[in-house]
């Protein structure tokens, strides 16, 4: 098979020596993978490189890393298909994640936010004692499994920036752990699921990174937004979800009254008034206060809007 | 240095591993998982097709538990203990429906109930899956379960030196924290050897590049036995050139083996089964028809789906159809999927009876691919590795529970200085031969030697070679000589393991001068019950591999010619 040779450029680091780049020569061919060549790296020229990585088949999350700056997987990359015009590769340790040898992070703080999400199903005793079989339909398993596939690989939270922002954000990963479980017909725990996942599912601010990023195509982001459908079923109150409360029922309101969502309203009612004159305060000095008084005209055919918003209640 | 003190320690935070850690937590006692990996790495992950369960009232028909026995045991070439079988058949359905409750999501049928479908090797359907990601599934369900219990604490990459012992007694095991080499005595009176296999010593493997025999390897180097170890599977269809493995279940759903000329070949070697007749049958006429110039240049042969249509490929076969895109840049809708045999599962292990109680040392128990209780025999058959982790992990997990209620740990605790001295001694050292270079060695004797056809001159080879790559290691160092996650140590350590293992292998498949399931002999190709219908059970001693022999369990069914 016809082989090219690439040059590999490896972020390297260890406790002694802090961070530095290192530079490898190898072959590779059409179907060589980056697990492939870390492994051929280590094995004939460098020993000490330290990585991780264990299946080589993307089902074990292990070999997670910037791959030419993008978070992905050494086993899902081909070393011929990412080098660059001068059949370079660069390759460094995930973000956010403290770094701990070369390539190997340290990924404790991903694994305590899936284990915040009580992510086990809690089935009904008597399934447990044996006594009831449970049955699931196949649309209902496909959407567990849809979210249920996560392998742990850290990638959605090393790229996320809310959750580098903010700490009780639970992450993209354990939302969609936690949401497989909400999801569940056979799960017991619903309310006690929603009082854990609800306040973080607000504090998403939908940025897609995630989705990007996500090898297995979990759609972390797309389990958040689903959770966000049971708020009507949540019993707390966090300021944060208080706040969601005002949106939804000011957009609900407003649809109703006006057939459209009136954006300086609904800031208004789901802020309310100090944090808006605050804002107000922001927007004066930026020149783009005007915006907050420009003409909303009500939409024309108001009967079929209510008629609509009828139906749905 | 750190000790603590646990009633169970296991080895392993694979499927058996953790079944066991479940039922030993859940009885109230303390357990310690130590692995070199995060749990949810280990290779159980990579199994793809499914578990097979015999569910009563979800099953065909005709089918019964016995049915299901007797594919075991003709699918094992009569080397399986069939009382060993009987119960892994028995406990298949009620084991299914644990890991459902448990929340595992298996593929449904339009009732509702748990979907099944053919394996290879299978009188009636029952390999039950969840789309072919089977084994990542009930890894994740048994992990998360375990989230549950307070009195499981895990060690993850922790990588285990030795087991420690107390005369005749387990004493727990020494480990070493990956991130910054510092040892760590973990006491207790009970162990648990749930490691996994062995793959990485042969070249072609669609095994973990963590799958370096470090149970097995620790075990015989505490005088335990390892039971049949010249039993080595290989699977039929590794992806060209990666060696991943595309899973039985694309035959089971209809793919078939063809040719250079298009041929659908296995109807010549197993006229009844075709391409769903045993592993070790499909893999070596693929390798005859390689050898006789059929295959395509580079050495592989076709896996055709094209029939199935791709909305079906992908809905039932994606990571499949994923992979073959990925990693061989093949559109299985469109192309075949180019694929060769290559090593897979390791039928032999620590020598365990039913109950996964190992008789050499007071206090060891194995599970899983590490153990063998003879349910495999001489050749496993699709979808009952996964069902062998959870059945015998809880069976085991239930035996530990019963030792733990009757045997207080050991009072004293033993010396484990010289166990830490040896693994530093690779980082003291200035010169001598690095791990890749014996590393690679064996992958090639192995796969050349020890491999899917052997012969008496091929494994005289091999014992000799792996003899003198041996004495090599005893002077093998790592050039690292930091203490921060030094993974050359460990790969150091684990060539050590894995050549310890690949001693007794090669040196029992000299011994055995017959052709049994996956032991196929160029020099002997009959099966011989008459000299032959026994269990070779091997110790290290120094440098010699001791041979002994066990009798095989029989309930009911004799030997019989196998055809397929």
């Amino acid at each position: 098979m016809e082989e090219k040779e690439i040059t590999v450029n490896i972020k390297k680091y260890n406790d002694k020596d802090g961070a530095f780049w290192k530079s490898y020569k190898l072959k590779a061919d059409k179907y060589t993978q980056m697990t492939e060549v870390l492994r051929r790296i280590k094995s004939e020229q460098d020993p000490s490189l330290a990585y991780r990585a264990s299946c080589h088949m993307a089902v074990c999350g292990s070999c997670s890393m910037k791959i030419n700056g993008i978070p992905s997987l050494a086993c899902r990359t081909i070393a011929l298909q990412a080098v660059d015009e001068k059949n370079e590769i660069n390759v460094e340790s995930m973000d956010y994640y403290p770094g701990v040898r070369d390539l190997i992070t340290d990924i404790d703080v991903f694994y305590d936010k899936m284990y915040k999400v009580m992510p086990r199903l809690i089935a009904d005793e008597s399934v447990l004692m044996g006594e009831n079989e449970q049955r699931m339909t196949p649309e209902n398993q496909t959407e567990v499994w849809k979210f249920q596939e996560c392998i742990y690989c850290g990638l959605c939270v090393s790229a996320c920036p809310s959750v580098k922002e903010d700490e009780q954000f639970l992450g993209p990963a354990a939302h969609a752990k936690g949401f497989r479980f909400i999801d569940d017909v056979r799960d017991t725990k619903k309310s006690e699921r929603l009082d854990l996942l609800m306040d973080s599912a607000y504090r998403c601010t939908s940025c897609y990174m995630c989705y990007e990023v996500c090898p297995q195509d979990v759609q972390p982001v797309i389990a958040i937004k689903k959770t966000k459908n049971y708020l009507d079923q949540y019993k707390g109150n966090t300021p944060i979800t208080i706040m969601a409360r005002k949106h939804d029922d000011t957009v609900e309101n407003l649809i109703e009254t006006t057939g459209k969502i009136k954006e300086s309203t609904l800031f208004l009612k789901t802020f309310g008034f100090g944090e808006a004159m605050r804002d107000a305060i922001d927007m004066l000095k930026s020149g783009k206060f005007k915006y907050a008084f420009e003409k909303d005209s009500n939409v024309k055919n108001m009967n079929e809007i209510k008629n609509m918003m009828g139906e749905k209640k | 240095m750190e000790k603590k003190e646990y009633d169970a320690v296991i080895l392993g935070g694979g499927l058996a591993g953790l079944m066991a850690a479940n039922i030993v937590a859940a009885a109230g006692f303390s357990v310690a998982v130590v692995s070199k990996v995060f749990p949810t790495r280990s290779h159980s992950a990579a199994a793809e097709g499914g578990i097979a369960a015999y569910m009563m009232g979800n099953s065909d028909p005709n089918d019964d538990p016995d049915f299901m026995s007797y594919d075991e045991v003709k699918g094992g070439d009569y080397l399986v203990d069939q009382d060993a079988a009987e119960l892994l058949s028995k406990k298949s359905g009620e084991i299914v429906s644990l890991l459902d409750a448990w929340g595992a999501p298996f593929n449904r049928q339009p009732d509702g109930r748990i979907a099944l479908r053919y394996f290879g090797g299978q009188t009636y359907p029952r390999t039950r899956f969840i789309a072919d990601k089977t084994g990542m599934a009930l890894l994740h369900t048994l992990f998360e379960h375990s989230t549950g219990f307070k009195n499981i604490e895990y060690y993850n990459e922790y990588y285990v030196l030795d087991i420690v012992k107390e005369g005749n007694n387990v004493n727990g095991l020494v480990a070493m924290e990956m991130k910054t080499l510092n040892p760590i005595y973990l006491k207790s009176r009970a162990l648990l050897i749930a490691s996994g296999g062995i793959g990485m010593m042969y070249k072609h493997t669609t095994n973990s590049y963590i799958n370096t025999g470090d149970g097995q390897g620790i075990a015989l180097r505490s005088g335990v036995a390892l039971k049949d170890p010249e039993f080595v599977q290989f699977h039929p269809t590794g992806l060209y050139p990666s060696d991943i493995l595309i899973s039985e279940a694309a035959r089971a759903e209809g793919a078939i083996l063809k040719n250079n000329k298009g041929e659908r070949f296995m109807a010549k070697y197993a006229p009844h089964k075709f391409d769903l007749a045993p592993r070790d049958i499909v893999s070596r006429s693929m390798t005859i028809e390689i050898r006789e110039g059929r295959g395509f240049e580079g050495g592989y042969l076709g896996l055709d789906l094209r029939h199935l249509g791709k909305k079906y490929i992908i809905e039932r076969l994606a990571l499949a159809y994923d992979a073959a895109k990925n990693f061989s840049g093949v559109d299985a809708s469109e192309e075949m999927i180019p694929v060769r045999p290559a090593q897979h599962y390791f039928m032999g292990g620590i020598d365990v009876d039913t109950t996964g109680t190992n008789h050499d040392l007071n206090g060891i128990f194995s599970a899983g691919e590490s153990a063998c209780v003879s349910v495999h025999g001489a050749n496993r058959l699709g979808s009952n590795s996964l069902l062998e982790t959870v059945v015998y992990g809880r069976e085991t997990g239930n035996t530990m529970v019963e030792f733990l209620k009757t045997h207080k740990n050991v009072e004293t605790n033993s010396n484990v200085e010289p166990i830490i001295d040896a693994a530093y001694a690779y980082i003291k050292r200035e010169t001598g031969e690095h791990f890749g270079v014996l590393t690679e060695e064996l992958r090639d004797i192995m796969w050349d030697n020890v491999g899917i056809f052997r012969d008496n001159d091929k494994l005289a080879e091999a014992v000799s070679k792996i003899k003198d790559l041996r004495v090599r290691a005893r002077s093998m160092y790592v050039t690292d000589k930091t203490s921060n996650y030094n993974t050359e140590l460990f790969n150091a350590l684990e060539t050590r393991n894995m050549l310890d293992v690949a001693y007794t292998m090669a040196t029992a498949a000299l011994n055995r001068k017959e052709t049994r399931g996956a032991h196929f002999r160029d020099d002997f190709p009959e099966r011989d019950d008459k000299n032959w219908m026994k269990h070779t059970i091997t110790y290290l001693a120094g440098d010699e591999v001791k041979i002994s022999y066990k009798p095989v369990t029989y309930t009911r069914w004799k030997p019989e010619v196998r055809v397929y």
